[in-house]
């Protein structure tokens, strides 16, 4: 039963994706642009030193992480804050509240297809085309099993830092300034600005005890890192992931259970 | 001159109406005040991170990259104080509350673009100050009236060519429905205006400066305070070409104006 809301939810969303084809392009365009700088930038700053890999990360590494990274943003981010904030603004949230399906899971599932069909249109591309530039650097075996997994992982935990952003906008009714301080911190501490590597040591072991580097630095490491990855230490990146899963999933659950008698719509 | 006067005194009038309505939302204000401050920051730590692990970037220091920064968020903030209204343009036309603007007896455009005093932009141009100071000091640039003089001359040049590809951008709109992610696409190139364009190959090079002019947004412009002694021709120019460019981007933009027709209702 509830299978079948969240199979058709899924549905819904994917054939919306589909209505605006030309922007997921313009997204891929885009991507490429992003692509040809970090390729010229971390070239030029890769000159400048003498030795071919800094903290572990050579030339490859760094590219292939950021515009990875950056890939991944555009099939991870499906700015739920933006559509929480402005459910909440014009009541349309009152309608959201009233279907069959508890409102956090209406939000997944409604998101979801999105995220399925641009991570189709926009990383496999740039995936292969990563790929073929660097002549088949990213290492193809267990490890991608373990990315599609810790993906996964990485965009719920997304999803749940998001929602407990969105319902911080009960509070706050603004919008653009809390969606962008969300943004920064998450891009930030889960280094997909700058990788994790290259942090001064303290910051790295600080960034580590927050959920966000479980985001992009985990799943990007299996593509990195691939091959040096032993079974065991896999499992306990992916194992971390799914307890803040757990954790956060239950903190918004709870947040929202306990904000939701704040609601105010004026009119709707 | 007399109608110069006449715009400015509504400028003033529509400019102040709009701070009074964002000053009800006191938190919001506050709140976008932090977020926008805060992304700046992020730049910098990142900045301070790739520093410590590279000593230059294609020959240009630390303290170097920070003042083209520092020199591309104060070039950037009149678009994000002034020109934010031409984000919600194809929401206007969409939806044929545009209109409204065509039956005033003053410029289309300038009555747009006044409706929206973007304060949030004030925090960027902070940052941005700051930063410019820090390097200057850093770098023992001297202070003298000439270096001053050309600071503002080049920021003002600098700050024309981002307004100049968004007004295009957003008047896409005019020609094409959901148009939104035009402006998003031409939105990031401002990200790439920090870094100095000799990084790119050749045919990109020729990109950023004449066809989607980047170049111009903190790197040449910054080169007659950075780099006096070698200041090419393209920097010199800059000021004609920024208006110019920006004159062609009105022209469009009044362009698609005139060819709405309305939504009928």
């Amino acid at each position: 039963m509830r299978i079948k809301s969240w199979i058709a939810l899924t549905r819904v969303s994917i054939m919306d994706f589909m209505q605006f084809r030309l922007s997921a392009f313009v997204m891929l365009i885009g991507n490429i642009i992003y692509l040809i700088v970090i390729y010229n930038l971390w070239k030029a700053i890769y000159a400048s030193v003498d030795n071919a890999t800094i903290n572990g990360m050579s030339f490859n590494d760094t590219m292939i992480y950021l515009v990875l990274a950056s890939a991944q943003f555009t099939f991870m981010e499906a700015y739920l804050v933006w559509m929480m904030s402005r459910s909440i603004q014009s009541g349309k949230i009152v309608l959201d509240l009233l279907k069959p399906v508890p409102y956090l899971q209406y939000l997944l599932f409604g998101l979801e297809g999105g995220n399925i069909c641009a991570f189709v249109v926009t990383f496999i591309p740039t995936f292969i085309i990563v790929e073929i530039i660097t002549k088949g650097y990213i290492h193809l075996g267990i490890n991608i099993l373990f990315y599609l997994v810790a993906a996964t992982l990485g965009m719920l935990i997304n999803f749940a830092i998001d929602f407990f952003v969105g319902t911080i906008c009960l509070y706050t009714q603004s919008t653009w300034g809390i969606n962008i301080m969300k943004e920064v911190v998450v891009l930030f501490l889960s280094g997909a600005t700058v990788p994790l590597a290259f942090f001064p040591e303290t910051l790295r072991k600080i960034v580590m005890f927050f959920p966000f580097h479980a985001i992009y630095n985990t799943p990007l490491t299996f593509l990195t890192k691939g091959p040096e990855l032993s079974l065991a230490e896999s499992f306990i990146m992916v194992g971390e992931q799914a307890a803040w899963v757990i954790v956060l999933i239950l903190i918004g659950k709870i947040f929202w259970k306990l904000s939701e008698r704040v609601i105010t719509v004026n009119g709707g | 001159m007399k109608r110069l006067g006449f715009y400015i005194s509504i400028y003033r009038k529509i400019v102040i109406q709009d701070i009074k309505s964002k000053m009800s939302y006191r938190s919001d204000f506050i709140i976008s005040m932090i977020g926008m401050i805060l992304t700046d920051i992020s730049e910098l730590a990142a900045f301070y991170i790739m520093f410590l692990n590279f000593p230059s970037v294609c020959g240009w220091t630390y303290h170097e990259m920070l003042f083209l920064y520092g020199f591309s968020l104060v070039a950037l903030t009149p678009l994000q104080c002034l020109f934010d209204n031409n984000w919600q343009l194809r929401h206007y036309v969409y939806e044929g509350d545009f209109i409204k603007y065509c039956f005033r007896p003053i410029n289309v455009f300038f009555y747009y673009i006044s409706e929206d005093f973007d304060t949030k932009g004030l925090g960027q141009f902070f940052v941005g100050f700051g930063t410019i100071i820090y390097a200057w000091y850093k770098l023992k640039l001297p202070v003298t009236f000439v270096n001053i003089a050309a600071l503002i001359v080049a920021l003002f040049a600098a700050s024309l060519f981002m307004v100049a590809i968004m007004n295009i951008a957003a008047a896409s709109c005019f020609f094409l429905t959901n148009s939104g992610y035009i402006m998003v696409t031409m939105n990031k190139f401002r990200d790439y205006a920090k870094y100095p364009v000799t990084i790119f190959p050749i045919f990109f090079r020729i990109i950023f400066t004449f066809i989607i002019p980047i170049a111009f947004i903190a790197y040449f412009p910054s080169l007659v305070i950075l780099r006096p002694q070698n200041i090419p021709f393209l920097t010199w120019f800059s000021p004609v070409y920024g208006i110019i460019f920006f004159y062609i981007s009105y022209k469009i933009w009044m362009f698609g104006a005139s060819k709405y027709s309305g939504t009928g209702s």
